[in-house]
């Protein structure tokens, strides 16, 4: 048999109506086969051809056998999907513009939804690797006390003591003593490492957290003195010969640490991160039985069962037995708790999880910025909005196009198809494009996690080998598409065929108010998610360029500067002598956070100190260059001066000591005193007291963020040897580094050079808004994105309805913008109703959002007004392009053919 | 030759017992097989066949395979697992009815 006599019977059989593809390929290959038998026996092909298909029964008994086939398969369900889907990719494949539309919504949504899930689950995820995370909590303390209101993640030294003693049901406690970060050096070396991972913390510090210990002893590691564990990421630093375990590391050139553990490096996700664990053993401030000074983070991990509340309750009665009579011997002998708390004072400490920590907790002293639960929420309700904007694209777009589809549901409602099975076929074509669009987003991604790592300094990585990534992300596709098919799914198959094929079934852009709802609530997000853009922005712009009252521009900071020892009148005398170094200043105390901090009590002199007079005022040891450099304004006298031998006990404050001590309008020359002395168990001596002069008032500048209030400040004349600042001239920076940098490593051979701009410190206060600001502006615009695109589709489509309708009009002599204005109409109003509902929601959100700042921008009408313009113009330039396009089409041609 | 009304209920046996016997075949030559096999004497319609197949396939009693051969595809069938031991069943089943037809009919078996 040749080759074009089976192309004949192919062709044949197809001609008599056998067209299932898999059944046509058994029908010809057994014709085939008979056809070579009977040829084999001596007949002409077409013969044999008319013989068998004689024995088939001709063209009824072949489409009877497909027939029958199609029946056993149509019964099994595997078959059935097959078909779904086959018709569905078809369908897809003809309407590419809405498939590409509905894809590229969905995935770029889904890749939204999933980055953001990983952030979020990030979050979540903090200090929940410890063993016992669950029994570990925090001491939190408040004290509201002379003028000053702090809110404390660290407790006085001897609470850790006492609450072990005194309360069966905490197994161990451990505390922290923070003091910065350290210059390091391996014993003999000569060069020294900038370390800011290091703290002291007590011996027991293994036993609450689970932190594997790979070297030395975990038991006994931190308990002889001047004993430090390390991280692996240090050892291999400092001793890339694997050896560490028993060297000595020198911190700050001073005390020599013998390590005795090394431990696997903490992982990101934990609200601490230490390389270098100090022991604090024989440390004279943690065996202090003081219990007024807050310096240390303090850790208990509960007994199996033990109730954290429960011990929370007991602790009025701790302040009660050892904070009460340490208060009345410096206050005087008729303190007592109640009427402390009588004026309206605060002593309280209470218990925070270890695991709530990361998400929770904004206190004064935490080991390092936390993350804030607001932005979870906020970004997950982002995800969520992205994710029901593109779903909502698909729904809108396929309801509109059950006009065309119409009458594919009627024929086949007429063939016999029940209501089950258009669902079922409508649901398979949502269901494939979800799969595929989730395929694609994990795609998109990948591409784009580096990008969002960035923004957010993070290190997400997708889960490619963990199953239930790809589990969840294959029922979430299937939800996706479910969720997304439901509707048009039951709106389409409802269609009664008579009315579809009579073709009297209103459709299209006329039926559709739940279309009309859904692209208002797509719209009432975006114009939410715009404001709340703009919201951000102004006020990080109004923070950063609000009058701080200090010059934050041209001044460099070399920080550790008692790295320099006796050279550091020399560095500074020597860099002076610079001509475009203007000025400089020795003080650790700056107006940025993260420098140095340090405040005592003050009562005006004369007065015996009580609760009632006292105020807690930032001391600021500073020398006399430090207004000149820093660029504060003095109100009232003058800054120290080397003129003035006094100034020694001589102050500078600001405007709200001023106030707080009550010193009127003439501040001047008025004292204040404090205690000067401590006794041997660390407590204020009553019996010496020193007293300082007001020689100056400056005018209030922020030296914190702008979230917090500007508390009582004065500054002291005393040498500080934390950092030396520089105001240089804005031409030679680099000249000036340079020149700094010579300078330092002829004073300070073999110690880090560090420097920062105070401008770029300051905005790194609040770079963790300046972060959440570009992200919001990301996802914020890639949700309009997505919402303009179904737009974009949703007014393609119902130009390409009206087609006719527009070609009627221009012969009856409508202008273009008239047809213009008639397609943006409808939308437009959509979007009028969307900006009404949007306007006050946004209005909410953004008052609560700004409740965290002390100084906030006022949002005004404009804003809104911006806002409600913006998404109109967005959309009306989506719509735009097509409603031209429409409007000035030919008419000849949308009318000429039926 | 039989008339198809005494084959209907038990063309599923013979073509699991032809399978049972021969392995991996494709339609015609099934019922070539069975033309041999029964001297002509009984006839499968291609009509009542391949329905039966693609039942058989999917309950799961028959896989198959399909080969390329020139410009045509053939499709083999072979039994699973499931089919081979439902195919002893079902001869043996059947010899037990032809008996019990036999004592029915009063007839004597050859």
């Amino acid at each position: 048999m040749t080759e074009q006599h089976i192309a004949y019977i192919i062709k044949d059989l197809n001609h008599r109506g056998i067209i299932v593809d898999e059944i046509s390929d058994e029908i010809i290959d057994h014709v085939c086969s008979g056809v070579e038998s009977e040829i084999g026996k001596g007949l002409r092909f077409i013969d044999a051809y008319h013989k068998v298909l004689h024995s088939f029964g001709h063209n009824a008994g072949l489409r009877q056998t497909q027939k029958e086939i199609l029946k056993v398969e149509n019964k099994t369900v595997r078959l059935m999907l097959k078909n779904y889907v086959t018709i569905a990719f078809r369908n897809l494949k003809k309407h590419r513009f809405y498939t590409l539309i509905n894809v590229s919504g969905l995935s770029i949504g889904i890749a939204s939804c999933l980055i953001i899930m990983l952030y979020v689950i990030n979050e979540l995820s903090y200090d929940k690797h410890y063993k016992n995370a669950s029994r570990i909590y925090r001491v939190n303390g408040e004290i509201k006390f002379g003028g000053n209101h702090w809110k404390l993640a660290v407790g006085p030294a001897p609470l850790a003591a006492a609450l072990i003693n005194d309360y069966p049901e905490v197994e161990q406690v451990v505390r922290f003593r923070s003091r910065g970060s350290y210059l390091v050096k391996k014993e003999g070396g000569t060069t020294s490492f900038k370390e800011h991972n290091v703290n002291r913390t007590d011996s027991t510090f293994f036993k609450v957290f689970s932190v594997p210990v790979l070297e030395g002893d975990a038991h006994s590691a931190l308990a002889e003195p001047n004993s430090v564990a390390i991280s692996k990421k240090i050892a291999e630093k400092y001793y890339p010969e694997g050896n560490a375990l028993g060297k000595t590391l020198i911190l700050d050139n001073t005390l020599s640490v013998k390590i005795t553990a090394i431990f696997e490096d903490m992982p990101q996700t934990g609200h601490f991160q230490f390389d270098i664990l100090v022991s604090m053993t024989g440390d004279e401030e943690a065996m202090s039985s003081h219990f007024l000074s807050n310096n240390f983070n303090t850790y208990i991990l509960l007994k199996e069962g033990a109730s954290a509340k429960a011990l929370e309750a007991k602790f009025p009665g701790m302040v009660e037995k050892y904070i009460g009579p340490q208060a009345a011997s410096i206050l005087g002998g008729e303190f007592s708790m109640e009427k402390f708390r009588a004026s309206g004072n605060i002593l309280e400490y209470t218990l925070m999880p270890m695991t709530d920590i990361h998400l929770h907790s904004d206190l004064t002293a935490e080991f390092r910025a936390n993350g804030d639960i607001t932005y979870v929420y906020l970004f997950s309700a982002i995800a969520l909005f992205i994710l029901v904007i593109a779903c909502i694209n698909f729904m809108n777009l396929s309801t509109a196009r059950s006009s065309n589809r119409a009458k594919e549901v009627g024929i086949r409602k007429v063939m016999g198809s029940f209501r089950s099975h258009l669902i079922r076929q409508f649901l398979s074509e949502s269901v494939l494009l979800s799969v595929f669009s989730f395929m694609l987003s994990i795609g998109i991604a990948y591409l784009f996690l580096p990008t969002f790592n960035n923004l957010s300094q993070k290190s997400l990585q997708l889960p490619f080998e963990s199953p239930p990534f790809y589990l969840t992300l294959l029922a979430s596709s299937l939800v996706v598409g479910l969720m997304a098919g439901l509707y048009p799914s039951f709106f389409l198959s409802a269609f009664k065929p008579v009315n579809v094929l009579k073709g009297n079934l209103a459709l299209g852009m006329k039926s559709g108010v739940i279309r009309s709802s859904l692209v208002v609530f797509q719209f009432v997000i975006s114009i939410l998610l715009i404001i709340g853009t703009f919201t951000v922005k102004r006020q990080l712009n109004y923070i950063q360029n609000k009058k701080i009252g200090f010059e934050k521009d041209q001044v460099i900071v070399i920080q550790d500067a008692y790295a320099l020892r006796d050279n550091l009148q020399s560095f500074k005398s020597e860099n002076l002598r610079n001509s475009f170094i203007l000025s400089g200043t020795i003080s650790g105390y700056l107006p940025v956070s993260g420098t140095w901090r340090n405040d005592n009590t003050f009562w005006p002199e004369g007065a015996q100190p009580t609760e009632e007079n006292m105020v807690g005022l930032q001391n600021w040891t500073v020398d006399q260059d430090y207004l000149k450099t820093l660029g504060m304004k003095i109100k009232a006298g003058r800054f120290f001066s080397e003129e003035f031998p006094s100034d020694s006990s001589a102050i500078v404050m600001n405007e709200s000591a001023v106030k707080q001590f009550n010193l009127g309008n003439d501040p001047l020359g008025k004292k204040i005193s404090t205690f000067s002395g401590n006794n041997p168990d660390g407590s204020p001596d009553r019996n010496s007291i020193r007293s300082y002069t007001v020689v100056g008032v400056v005018e209030n500048f922020h030296f914190e963020s702008l979230r917090q209030n500007i508390s009582p400040l004065a500054f002291f004349l005393d040498s500080s040897n934390g950092s030396v600042a520089f105001r240089f001239q804005a031409s030679n920076t680099q000249d000036v580094i340079h020149s700094i940098e010579n300078s330092w490593t002829k004073l300070a051979p073999g110690q880090p050079f560090q420097y920062s701009f105070l401008d770029e410190d300051f905005g790194r206060m609040y770079s963790s808004e300046q972060r959440l600001g570009k992200i919001f502006v990301v996802f914020a615009g890639l949700a309009i994105v997505i919402a303009c695109l179904g737009l974009f589709a949703l007014t393609s489509f119902t130009a390409e309805q009206r087609t006719k309708e527009i070609g009627i009009r221009k012969v009856l002599g409508a202008s273009v913008a008239s047809i213009v204005i008639l397609l943006s109409k409808e939308f437009g109003k959509l979007i009028i109703i969307a900006f009404v509902i949007a306007a006050p929601l946004a209005w909410y959100a953004v008052s609560w959002w700004l409740k965290g700042y002390i100084y906030k921008v006022e949002v005004g009408f404009l804003v809104y007004f911006l806002a409600g313009l913006l998404s109109f113009g967005v959309a009306w330039i989506t719509m735009g392009y097509q409603s031209i396009k429409a409007a000035s089409s030919n008419p000849i041609k949308s009318l000429r053919s039926e | 030759m039989h008339s198809p009304e005494l084959l209907k209920g038990t063309l599923q046996t013979i073509v699991l017992k032809v399978l049972q016997d021969h392995g991996k075949m494709y339609g015609y030559e099934i019922t070539q097989r069975v033309k041999e096999l029964s001297d002509s004497r009984i006839l499968l319609t291609e009509g009542a066949l391949y329905p039966t197949l693609h039942k058989l396939e999917a309950e799961g009693l028959l896989k198959t395979e399909t080969v390329n051969i020139g410009k045509r595809v053939r499709k083999y069938y072979t039994l699973t697992s499931v089919g081979k031991s439902l195919s002893k069943e079902r001869v043996h089943d059947f010899v037990d009815f032809i008996k019990t037809m036999a004592a029915v009919l009063q007839v004597k078996m050859a």
